[in-house]
């Protein structure tokens, strides 16, 4: 857990200068900022009119994935809406409904965009801007809803410009409860958000971002709200980089298509096993892991695997940072993406010192061969969506 | 070709057999040990609130998602399947709807037994002869008295228990058939219970890209199964606007139709009781099979939403899979996948759809069931 802070510290701290976050405190308004390319997709800022409109402490909201904020009555197609527009690096805008700590429901304009690196072109971060809809409007005329249950949810959000008035999250949650507990509110499918709410959100996203682009200046790695550039060879999309961030093994990837095949990817456990940070080990050569005691057939048997596109499994003795050595049982898989194509190599270490099956009954090897199958089902979904021009 | 193994142990009773259990046996598998994994009895036998279930994060891998990940990546290592159906190309089909499109050239006729067109009967029904091939069987699910769920490498298989089989010409990567069988019994008729079984399935997964697929249409009377695989898009069925016309009781069942989509198709969900709508929707399936209606169900979103496609009464060769109907396309031909556009599909959903009329009766009919459950 502590890395993990440490990286959502890094994830702003490498980007912007020193007072991004109280410039960004100072905006009104109630916004979210993650980061992909760290496992979870964690929130590594939650603005204050955020944490107070939803009742969290700063410490309970940083470091989690925004799914937290959803509960059952949260429309799964706009969820999907939402991973789709993260899928393919876009902005999105939809109606939502989150829940506060205490478990009250309310809808909400979430307006989604994402930040890119100037220089390199990828997605540094996600803003999520999020405004209370106070208006409802019903959809299609085939929602019926009861006069109790509107009147209900009349005054829940009521409550809510109440709450923006006064201010008291305790006082609003007390009204809440008392609602929630005496029925279920009825919240229909969709609820859409009125011009002003849109454009509102527009605004609080372009301050946002303006603020960002500002303080990124000092630290000469400059953010910018469209793509500049084609991000380059090599490059792990937001969205691959969630779905691997979920694999728990030690891993990497490796891209034949790069000369000197280099490491494109190293997965969390792999960083704790072999000691590298992960910016030391990006771009390198697989063979960084090799030593003076490193058998050559062993090399070999890995190379003809990448030429003839072939799996394998070799022991090999591989080196730390520090030199130290261990037995590895690498196994190795070229992994396709959807048109088929050899994307990458991913190489699964398993350290023969802890090969014991874990407190689920799974053995070191179906944890490798499982960690193939996860990649090759994240990698399958690439170079549909990656490649194609999005407007 | 292998042929159905159990179907040999049953005498045909379909007749008569329609309401109860067929003598389909898989008494078959005893003496024969296979890894176990048992529901931890929290998530699958108490009737817990599905509530509860519906909101875990998605961020680690889960264990019965490894488990069946590294079973099938085993069964590839030992080259088990006709074709490594990661190197067949998918594509967007250019259009609103974003319909999905697959070249599959391992579903060629020569691969396998029977083509016209491209419906259900050119795919082979569940092909599974645990003689021959044991190792096609990955693990059986099967549920315990503790409370978490835990992995026995090597067992006889328990008397109900849920059998994970491969396709050996998969749609996509894992592909499985999950049978439900009961005091080794298959199942004849899709009961509450296989459905509420499965769409805890999908929840004890917890990964998105894994949906359960059920096709109405069983050849020569087979076993009730369900198929099951891998994929990381969303359907274009899945991102439609809906339109709720029930969803006023107190069980939290909701029923909505798909707006503006070819084939005519519902979701359920619920916020309270998987038990009840399992029991609804089992009850909504009879009355479509006594009545004709070729349907499939889809579930998907880590069980949060089953969708009920309703394709119109023909003849029950002629139908086309769930799959299909949530707007994934197989091909087996390079010209086909090269000139398909979205017109052509959309045309080809619709013209299998259930048309307007009976739309709105199955409407009622679902309305009908549901307010008696749901009360």
């Amino acid at each position: 857990m502590d890395s993990k802070l440490g990286l959502i510290q890094q994830s702003f701290n490498s980007r912007y200068s020193q007072w991004v976050r109280e410039a960004l405190d100072e905006l009104p308004d109630n916004f979210t900022i993650t980061d992909p390319s760290i496992p979870g997709h964690p929130i590594v800022f939650a603005s204050r009119n955020f944490l107070k409109i939803l009742g969290y402490s700063q410490e309970e909201v940083i470091g989690q994935n925004g799914n937290i904020f959803q509960g059952p009555k949260t429309n799964r197609r706009t969820v999907m809406e939402i991973r789709e527009a993260i899928r393919e690096e876009r902005g999105v805008q939809v109606s939502l409904v989150n829940y506060r700590k205490d478990g009250t429901p309310f809808w909400m304009l979430f307006h989604m965009s994402p930040v890119f690196g100037k220089e390199d072109g990828r997605v540094i971060h996600f803003v999520a801007v999020q405004v209370p809809i106070t208006r409802r409007q019903r959809r299609n005329g085939g929602v019926s809803l009861s006069d109790d249950a509107s009147g209900l949810n009349e005054i829940m959000f009521g409550s809510c410009r109440k709450e923006v008035d006064t201010n008291s999250v305790l006082e609003l949650g007390r009204v809440l409860s008392l609602n929630s507990s005496s029925n279920v509110l009825d919240i229909e499918e969709t609820c859409e958000a009125s011009d002003f709410e849109q454009q509102r959100a527009v605004n609080a996203f372009n301050n946002i971002l303006s603020v960002l682009t500002h303080y990124s200046e000092s630290t000469g790695r400059l953010v910018c709200g469209k793509r500049c550039s084609a991000p380059g060879v090599g490059y792990i999309s937001s969205s691959l980089n969630i779905s691997l961030g979920r694999i728990k093994q030690s891993f990497v990837l490796i891209d034949p298509h790069l000369p000197g095949l280099p490491i494109v990817y190293a997965s969390d456990a792999f960083l704790k096993l072999t000691g590298y940070d992960r910016h030391e080990i990006l771009g390198l050569n697989f063979a960084v892991l090799n030593g003076a005691d490193t058998d050559t057939s062993s090399l070999h048997q890995i190379n003809e695997s990448i030429q003839t596109e072939q799996a394998c499994t070799v022991r090999i003795l591989s080196y730390r940072k520090d030199q130290s050595s261990f037995w590895n049982c690498l196994h190795l898989s070229p992994v396709r993406n959807a048109s088929g194509k050899i994307a990458y190599f991913v190489g699964v270490q398993i350290d023969e010192e802890c090969k014991n099956t874990d407190r689920h009954g799974l053995s070191p090897e179906m944890r490798q061969l499982s960690t193939v199958g996860a990649v090759k089902v994240a990698v399958r979904s690439l170079s549909m969506a990656a490649g194609s021009s999005k407007s | 070709m292998v042929s159905v193994k159990w179907l040999e142990d049953k005498s045909f009773r379909a007749k008569n057999g329609k309401f109860k259990q067929l003598e389909h046996s898989c008494s078959f598998l005893q003496g024969m040990h296979f890894p176990i994994y048992c529901f931890g009895s929290q998530s699958l036998e108490e009737d817990i609130s599905f509530e509860g279930i519906s909101c875990i994060a998605e961020e680690e891998q889960n264990m019965l998602d490894a488990v069946l990940l590294s079973q099938w990546e085993d069964r590839m290592l030992k080259d088990l399947f006709q074709y490594d159906v990661t190197t067949s190309e998918i594509k967007v089909i250019t259009g609103k709807m974003k319909f999905l499109s697959q070249l599959n050239e391992g579903q060629r006729p020569d691969h396998q037994s029977k083509s016209e067109g491209n419906t259900l009967h050119e795919i082979n029904p569940l092909v599974f002869d645990c003689m021959k091939h044991p190792e096609e069987l990955l693990f059986c699910l099967a549920s315990s008295k503790k409370a978490k769920s835990e992995l026995t490498s090597s067992a006889s298989v328990p008397g109900s228990a849920i059998l994970v089989i491969i396709n050996v010409t998969p749609v996509e990567y894992g592909h499985v058939y999950l049978v439900p069988c009961a005091s080794n019994k298959l199942y004849s008729i899709l009961d509450a219970r296989s459905i509420e079984i499965s769409t805890r399935l999908a929840a004890e997964f917890n990964n998105q890209s894994f949906r359960l697929f059920y096709n109405c249409y069983r050849p020569n009377c087979s076993a009730v199964y369900f198929e099951a695989f891998y994929l990381p898009h969303p359907l274009p069925v899945e991102l439609q606007p809906v339109s709720t016309f029930f969803g006023s009781g107190r069980r939290g069942i909701q029923i909505c139709s798909i707006i503006d989509y070819p084939i005519k198709t519902l979701s359920f969900k619920t916020t309270h009781n998987l038990k009840i709508l399992a029991a609804a929707i089992s009850e909504i399936c009879f009355h479509l099979d006594e009545k004709n209606v070729q349907y499939n169900l889809m579930i998907s979103d880590s069980g949060k939403r089953i969708f009920l496609f309703l394709q119109k009464t023909c003849a029950a060769s002629r139908a086309i899979s769930a799959w299909e109907c949530g707007g994934y396309f197989l091909f087996a031909d390079r010209y086909e996948f090269d000139q398909m556009t979205e017109a052509a599909m959309l045309n080809r959903l619709s013209s299998f759809s259930l048309d307007d009329y009976d739309f709105e009766a199955v409407k009622q009919l679902c309305c009908s069931i549901a307010s008696k459950f749901d009360v």
